[in-house]
């Protein structure tokens, strides 16, 4: 990372935050969506000047850090609580996330099989860097990569607007509503936001789920590479991809549970730990809303995106079921 | 004992650029725990 290059994208972040915060003490806006909602109409009115590029393209690092950040305040003991379930939803929900796609965009819609594969990876795993990992295990062209990465980037945009709102009307609790959307948006930067938009338990349980899910990207990229093994693929399949394809953050943010969990946080480190990932959370937002591009979103193909929206029905409704029969 | 400062900064900057950006999110997180619980930085707001 070259230091002077990233520093007027970070300091372009860092003003989104503090106005994001700023119009919540003023408005009562919720500042996670404000501060997607400058990165969106910025990007999508004005444009960003390129030399702002490589400090907004931080944003997937402050996420990553909050991420880490925020298990200092859970503790193992609320993890259990219903880790059990979720593991339950995250497994039915990925396996039929990613029938449902293959079936669909093979059988029903005749879609080429390697782009209803970076489809079902989107759908199923953690948006845009499951199509990326897959699409080097399954040698897809480029177009078919930007077709897919494009189709999961719409329903990012849709769902960050639909969520809230059906949360809102059905009344769902924090833990319910969290974990639904951990489980089945597709991206981890807008399940995080909706999460902690809804409430502080709804955003840790959301990101815990989508930390569970994403751990699966290994198997995923596994899976598929084996798949085409025998049409071509060169890759070289082995256990080693697990952890290559592993996000390597899930391990920063199991430390400080352990840690926390051990009592060694006093209240008031523990209280400026939550106000430093609210704070990362709200710079990766900003960076978040200028990667929603109307005009990138316009290349989607009608199909691919109508069989990813089958599929977020099914899961969406399918999750949504299960959470409230066993919570 | 003195510090070779400079020494300090060009380590530190070859350590960043080998990492992989997961690992980069995990050293934000432990400098910032780093900072909150040896030298009590609080973090307002």
């Amino acid at each position: 990372m070259d230091t002077y290059r990233v520093i007027p994208g970070i300091g372009f972040l860092c003003v989104g935050a503090v106005l994001a915060r700023s119009l919540e003490l003023v408005a009562g806006f919720n500042h996670l969506l404000v501060a997607i909602g400058i990165g969106f109409v910025l990007a999508n009115s004005i444009g960003i000047p390129d030399r702002l590029g490589p400090g907004i393209a931080t944003h997937k690092l402050w996420l990553g850090a909050g991420i880490v950040l925020m298990g200092a305040s859970l503790t193992l003991d609320t993890i259990l609580e219903v880790g059990a379930t979720i593991i339950l939803v995250v497994a039915l929900v990925t396996t039929s996330t990613i029938l449902v796609v293959e079936v669909l965009s093979r059988n029903v819609f005749g879609l080429a099989t390697r782009l209803g594969s970076l489809l079902a990876a989107g759908a199923s795993i953690c948006g845009v860097s499951a199509v990326v990992a897959v699409a080097g295990s399954i040698d897809a062209r480029e177009d078919q990569i930007a077709y897919a990465a494009a189709t999961v980037l719409l329903f990012d945009a849709f769902t960050i607007v639909v969520y809230p709102i059906i949360g809102e009307l059905l009344e769902l609790s924090g833990t319910i509503f969290g974990i639904w959307a951990g489980v089945s948006m597709f991206s981890t930067g807008p399940v995080v936001a909706v999460g902690f938009a809804h409430s502080e338990a709804a955003g840790q349980w959301a990101t815990m789920t989508k930390l569970s899910r994403n751990a699966l990207i290994g198997f995923v990229v596994l899976g598929y590479a084996t798949y085409y093994a025998g049409s071509g693929t060169n890759r070289n399949i082995s256990v080693r991809t697990l952890w290559d394809e592993f996000p390597k953050f899930v391990l920063g943010f199991l430390v400080l549970v352990l840690v926390a969990s051990a009592g060694i946080f006093s209240q008031g480190q523990q209280r400026s730990i939550e106000n430093a990932y609210n704070w990362l959370f709200v710079l990766a937002f900003v960076g978040l809303g200028t990667e929603i591009q109307l005009n990138h979103l316009r290349s989607t193909g009608m199909t691919p995106a109508l069989v990813v929206f089958l599929a977020l029905i099914v899961s969406s409704s399918l999750s949504l079921a299960v959470l409230l029969i066993l919570l | 004992m003195t510090i070779d400062h400079r020494g300090l900064v060009v380590a530190a900057r070859a350590y960043w650029s080998r990492l992989e950006r997961d690992w980069q999110s995990v050293t934000v997180g432990a400098l910032i725990v780093a900072l909150t619980v040896t030298l009590e930085i609080r973090i307002p707001w």
